[in-house]
């Protein structure tokens, strides 16, 4: 029987989903905080520096992967604690739209940022 | 039959001494991942200062975007704030690391000591951290 | 029932006594008797249980009673209960039946922790013994607890062995290796006895998660190669609906409480992980 992808269930590509982003933020997240508190310290912040960083693809395009795996990880993991919680129904429908919008105007606006900081555009 | 008695789901809570580390690895992964997407809307919130910087003022430093992150960079609470920032963050990173293993179904006979560890390790990592995030301002 | 020693029984005049003290109500026979045990016992044990019956007057609040057992070597907390029922008072309510922590009648919480009583030492307990139906279910009585939610989420993953095909001939077997029979011994351990589920707070805070015991089942099933592919590719999809395996959050209390020892959590997890490779098969 052919199968594609798209026969993930609901709960399955969540799941999977939420522990590739997982793998993932492990090392962005760590990389983040170590250059910008360890290498360059967070008190010399300077639009300049910053520019600087964001000017360059490939630090560029990490940080819009990490903006938008942290922002998925993050929004899948509170749907998941509130529906463990007992959250259901209409309700639960309800919560999920309001959390994808948040999702996407976090992603939205943390786009708008990083080309704001970035001579690349 | 006649009515029964509906205990709730309170004293799940009220019995916390009696938590194993599996259940505490929950909770504090469920805590500290709220912190840190609480911490994610406010960061982009404030970075969004970099919106409409005016290139004449970058120079000096003295644009909104510089002015606002160095400023916020002068109080003792913030760096208070950043310290606890870093623990979640990094206890959130060491258990997740856990889960994924418990995922993968490796080691799961030592589940509870991993957390043990991961505690320990955020605290450890945490401490070595202080000198960095504090200088400058104690 | 003239030479026999008057049963203590629930009667209608004594309902709106107070009862502070369960020894009140005791014959003066009854009590020396007791008495004796307690005096000839190496030492006497302190049990606190949970009370409560909705039917009647004096019992409504649920509240704890206090019984002196005596104690010897050996002795399981059933005993313990059942001398409570048999000397002090004949309507404390409680299931039991093997005895021997193979029929899952008598999973309660034995301080503070989900354990058949009668598989749990009174002498490895610690002083007094505080006995509570178990947590997150609607108690009926005393220490009996509605099942009946547990019952149906067992029912919902068909826990029985249902082959795609049999075998040809009448009298062949349907062959299992000994490795797979290993990988699904443990699974085949459950006892329903509920202890896993009342230990979840995930089960506790969603009524449509199906709970370690029922995806523990569905594992044992899935797992046995006897079965067939196409089985096992039903048996996934049930479980990983959302509110099958994907609800566990790696808690493992679950797995902490099973008196069988059987490794919940780790079950769980390997089904996340056949539904996960079941379904990025799309070539």
């Amino acid at each position: 029987m052919a199968k594609h992808y798209s026969s993930f269930k609901r709960g399955n590509w969540r799941w999977f989903v939420q522990r590739i982003t997982a793998v993932f933020l492990i090392g962005a997240l760590a990389f983040h905080f170590v250059t910008l508190h360890f290498v360059n310290h967070a008190a010399n912040i300077s639009f300049a520096g910053t520019q600087a960083r964001m000017s360059e693809i490939g630090y560029f395009s990490l940080m819009v992967t990490f903006l938008v795996a942290g922002a998925f990880h993050g929004v899948n993991g509170v749907y998941n604690g509130l529906v463990n919680a007992g959250l259901s129904g209409r309700p639960k429908k309800i919560v999920a739209g309001i959390l994808i919008v948040a999702t996407l105007l976090l992603i939205g606006q943390g786009l708008r940022v990083a080309v704001a900081m970035s001579t690349l555009f | 039959m006649a009515q029964s008695y509906d205990r709730g789901t309170v004293e799940s809570f009220g019995r916390w001494r009696e938590f194993q580390a599996g259940m505490w690895a929950w909770i504090l992964h469920k805590l500290t991942g709220w912190i840190l997407v609480g911490y994610l809307f406010t960061h982009i919130a404030v970075l969004s200062t970099a919106i409409g910087v005016d290139p004449g003022t970058t120079a000096a430093g003295m644009d909104t975007y510089t002015q606002t992150l160095q400023g916020l960079e002068e109080l003792l609470i913030v760096r208070f704030l950043e310290i606890g920032l870093l623990a979640v963050a990094v206890f959130h990173i060491l258990n997740g690391i856990r889960l994924l293993f418990v995922d993968l179904g490796l080691g799961l006979d030592v589940q509870d000591t991993s957390f043990y560890a991961s505690l320990v390790l955020t605290a450890l990592i945490t401490l070595s951290s202080l000198p960095t995030f504090l200088g400058g301002v104690l | 029932m003239s030479t026999q020693i008057e049963q203590e029984t629930e009667v209608e005049e004594e309902q709106t006594e107070s009862r502070e003290s369960v020894a009140e109500r005791i014959s003066d026979q009854r009590r020396e008797q007791i008495q004796e045990d307690l005096d000839s016992a190496e030492k006497t044990v302190e049990l606190k249980i949970f009370r409560y019956d909705p039917e009647i007057e004096g019992k409504k609040e649920p509240r704890f009673d206090s019984f002196t057992v005596p104690f010897h070597r050996g002795m399981t907390t059933l005993d313990a209960l059942i001398y409570a029922r048999d000397k002090y008072d004949s309507s404390l309510t409680f299931r039991h039946s093997c005895r021997q922590a193979v029929c899952g009648s008598d999973a309660l919480f034995i301080n503070s922790q989900q354990r058949l009583a009668c598989k749990t030492q009174v002498g490895e307990l610690e002083h007094p013994i505080r006995i509570e139906p178990l947590p997150h279910q609607d108690v009926v009585k005393d220490l009996v607890v509605d099942m009946q939610h547990f019952y149906e989420q067992m029912h919902a993953v068909e826990p029985y062995f249902d082959p795609d095909e049999l075998p040809d001939g009448e009298l062949e077997e349907q062959r299992q290796t000994p490795e797979n029979r290993e990988k699904v011994k443990l699974s085949t351990r459950c006892i329903w006895c509920g202890a896993c589920m009342s230990s979840c707070n995930i089960a506790a805070g969603d009524n449509e998660y199906l709970g370690p015991a029922a995806i523990n089942k569905a594992y044992r099933f899935a797992m046995d190669e006897r079965e067939g592919s196409d089985r096992k590719k039903e048996r996934l999809r049930i479980v990983e609906q959302e509110h099958g395996v994907w609800r566990c959050q790696t808690q493992f209390s679950c797995t902490e409480v099973c008196p069988k020892d059987i490794p919940l959590t780790e079950h769980i997890q390997a089904l996340k992980r056949e539904s996960i490779k079941n379904n990025l098969k799309f070539w």
